[in-house]
């Protein structure tokens, strides 16, 4: 009912954005946007309280509940606040219960500020610093209309700046886990700070540039990377080579095993890819020269490192190399190769006029677990089923004492 | 009204920014104290006392007779240079060329074009180094990042670590400037191991305020053995000063590019690596958008 009241309000104070209008069409929408009933009661009567809201000390002389006497006077009495409620587990839930306490103990949100700054620090530990709703709650927190400017000269001037810097800050820490703000943040903001505040700004700036850059990688990477790591290096081999061709092969799944003795083996995991150019240039390879096995590079996907080795030869020598000529019935429908001698103008040149970098073709890449030689052998010998060539050319093992892990370096 | 009239003057002369403040407000408060030196060198960080050498100690006589020795040779240059054509090089070229490399790694020469920081300059732990890759033919900025801000109670956010080109110098450190109007994409051959990177181009600017206003795009990298060929239109470069995207968006004026930089911020901690082979300008007639972004004024206002 409460609600209903303030947007009736807002809406008198003259917004037609579509957001609100659709919130005032939906009444059952507006009861679950201010899930927190409790915090919209308290509303009301610090609205009805301003009016004796003398001065600070006038104020602090009379304590709203007898446990206001007994807390401490110290600067972290809000950090206190999380370790207290939230003692053994940190889940959302309990974070949700801290807001909740620290609505229901002073009816004037005495110290919001310094109770956002202070939740907003303790987010991630909380595990909730992706989490929209969340972010509403504490928005929440904010006493309504209070920060409003009614006048000009307010709206002139930088009205209740801490506040206001306070609810920036919050949006900030949206915008750098990369949240888009809701519909329901905006009617918080709006009855918070007002239509034209900073925070209201901010607000407007990401719903702008956000939608912006959603989609610019070209790249992109799951927000959830699969827990399996046969999965992961899927994708990820997937992603390093390129070529919608390329064959994925497990050549072993990582086990554990008791051997005859007792010993406990475990078989790390191999997993190879290789797309069908590879194949036709290893077979093309001159088995007098060796091939080699690189590694461990790195590949970041969002906050994880995995580690991929790389079969590759030598370049060529420039005597040795051949260029071969197009086999013309490649295509049937069009020439490949055109011999005419037209001479092109320099405004028609679309090179770089840069050397090539000489480096050795690539045969296949892999991931395991365990990037040691044996395991990496496993999957030269595994790579032999489908390139016999690999029986005769000598290889040799170049691996830089690097992580044997697969996974690295995990969020 | 005396006193209207200096605040008036004073917020001229902050304004234009060359002024020194003194000159106009003798007498009377200084309405902002701590207000960054429009002429300042190197990042001076919170609580850092400031350097000072006697001018005695900074005199070198072999550096003298180098230094001109190097900028008669660069003033002769630069005079001959006209006869050839616009910048040096014969007329056909200058309006025909489609492409231009603008910086190649050949050898250890290239490198010293190149500026390499983190931010250990604002006192963050991040690392970063330059070196040519494996066949001196690239070149491979590599270290590792760190994002833990550093504790002087002001820094919130630390983590990056930066390339950046030398602005170019004439003869006697004259500004000189990159000329691509003919052009309208970038283009790099760069190999990354999958981080995000971030593309800068500085351009010169007529008032010191803009003196930070950098146009920048993401460079997104996709990892593994193989080279990555990138083009990115100029037009796609957003404006954005120390950091923060500015409302008042317009498009990126090729005729004065001072640097190109490339910024990784990722947050996430630990070694990276990104080699380049070119950075190259070249012209797409494909592509005939000016600006990707709004440039009209928008309502409600942001």
């Amino acid at each position: 009912m409460n609600c209903v009241r303030c947007l009736l309000r807002l809406q008198s104070l003259g917004i037609r954005s579509p957001s609100v209008r659709a919130a005032l069409q939906h009444p059952a929408w507006l009861q679950r946007s201010t899930a927190p009933s409790k915090i919209t009661r308290h509303n009301t009567c610090s609205q009805a309280l301003r009016r004796f809201h003398g001065s600070a000390a006038c104020s602090k002389s009379q304590p709203v509940s007898t446990d206001q006497e007994e807390k401490d006077k110290s600067l972290v009495t809000y950090d206190d606040l999380f370790e207290k409620v939230a003692r053994d587990t940190k889940t959302k839930a309990t974070f949700n219960r801290v807001l909740e306490v620290f609505c229901k103990r002073d009816i004037r949100r005495r110290g919001h500020i310094e109770f956002i700054y202070a939740a907003l620090k303790k987010m991630p530990e909380f595990g909730v610093e992706r989490d929209i709703a969340v972010y509403n709650n504490l928005l929440d927190i904010f006493p309504k209309e209070v920060f409003v400017p009614r006048n000009f000269i307010q709206r002139m001037f930088n009205h209740y700046p801490r506040q206001q810097e306070c609810g920036v800050q919050l949006l900030e820490q949206m915008e750098n886990y990369g949240i888009l703000p809701n519909v329901e943040s905006k009617v918080l903001i709006v009855q918070i700070f007002g239509e034209k505040s900073h925070p209201m700004r901010k607000f407007q700036r990401i719903m702008y540039w956000f939608p912006k850059f959603k989609h610019t990688n070209p790249f992109p990477v799951p927000r959830h990377l699969p827990e399996d790591p046969v999965d992961l290096a899927r994708l990820s081999l997937n992603r390093i080579a390129n070529d919608l061709d390329a064959k994925v092969t497990v050549y072993q799944t990582p086990c554990t095993d008791v051997s005859e003795s007792g010993e406990e083996i475990t078989f790390p995991l191999v997993v190879g890819i290789q797309s069908p150019d590879q194949m036709e240039l290893l077979a093309k390879h001159n088995p007098s020269r060796p091939v080699f096995v690189e590694g461990p590079f790195p590949l970041w996907l969002r906050n994880t490192c995995v580690y991929y080795y790389v079969l590759r030869a030598e370049p060529l020598p420039p005597k040795e190399k051949v260029e071969e000529p197009y086999d013309p019935e490649r295509s049937f429908y069009y020439p490949l190769e055109l011999d005419l001698d037209l001479d092109r103008d320099l405004g028609e040149d679309n090179s770089f006029d840069v050397d090539e970098v000489d480096e050795g073709p690539v045969f296949a890449m892999c991931m395991t677990s365990r990037g040691d030689q044996a395991t990496l052998n496993q999957w030269i010998s595994g790579l032999q089923e489908t390139n016999p060539i690999l029986g005769s050319v000598p290889t040799i093992f170049r691996l830089d004492a690097g992580p044997t892990e697969l996974q690295g370096v995990s969020d | 009204m005396a006193l209207l009239r200096a605040t008036h003057l004073t917020q001229a002369a902050r304004f234009l920014g060359c002024f020194k403040q003194t000159h106009l407000t003798q007498g009377f408060p200084q309405l902002s104290p701590c207000w960054r030196t429009i002429s300042g060198g190197e990042y001076r960080r919170p609580g850092q006392p400031k350097e000072y050498t006697p001018i005695w100690k900074q005199f070198d006589f072999q550096k003298g007779v180098k230094g001109m020795q190097k900028h008669f040779a660069l003033l002769k240059e630069e005079f001959l240079s006209r006869w050839t054509g616009p910048e040096g090089r014969p007329l056909v070229e200058h309006m025909l060329e489609q492409t231009r490399v603008i910086w190649e790694f050949r050898g250890p020469k290239s490198l010293e074009n190149w500026t390499v920081s983190s931010d250990r300059e604002i006192g963050g732990r991040s690392e970063a180094f330059l070196k040519l890759g494996r066949n001196n033919t690239t070149c491979q900025l590599y270290g590792t990042l760190c994002s833990v801000a550093p504790r002087d109670g002001e820094t919130r956010y630390s983590g990056y670590c930066t390339l950046r080109s030398k602005p170019l110098k004439g003869a006697f450190d004259s500004k000189k400037h990159h000329d691509w109007t003919s052009f309208n994409t970038l283009h790099l051959r760069i190999r990354g191991d999958g981080r995000p990177w971030m593309i800068n181009i500085g351009a010169e600017t007529y008032f010191s305020h803009q003196k930070d206003e950098i146009y920048s795009y993401f460079l997104y990298t996709r990892g593994g053995p193989y080279w990555q060929d990138v083009k990115i239109p100029f037009s796609k470069f957003f404006l954005s000063s120390r950091g923060r995207i500015q409302d008042d968006q317009h498009a990126l004026w090729l005729d004065k590019v001072n640097t190109i930089g490339m910024t990784l911020g990722d947050k996430a901690d630990g070694p990276f690596q990104l080699e380049i082979d070119f950075i190259a300008v070249c012209n797409d007639r494909a592509h005939t958008e000016e600006f990707a972004y709004e440039v009209y004024k928008r309502n409600p206002e942001v």
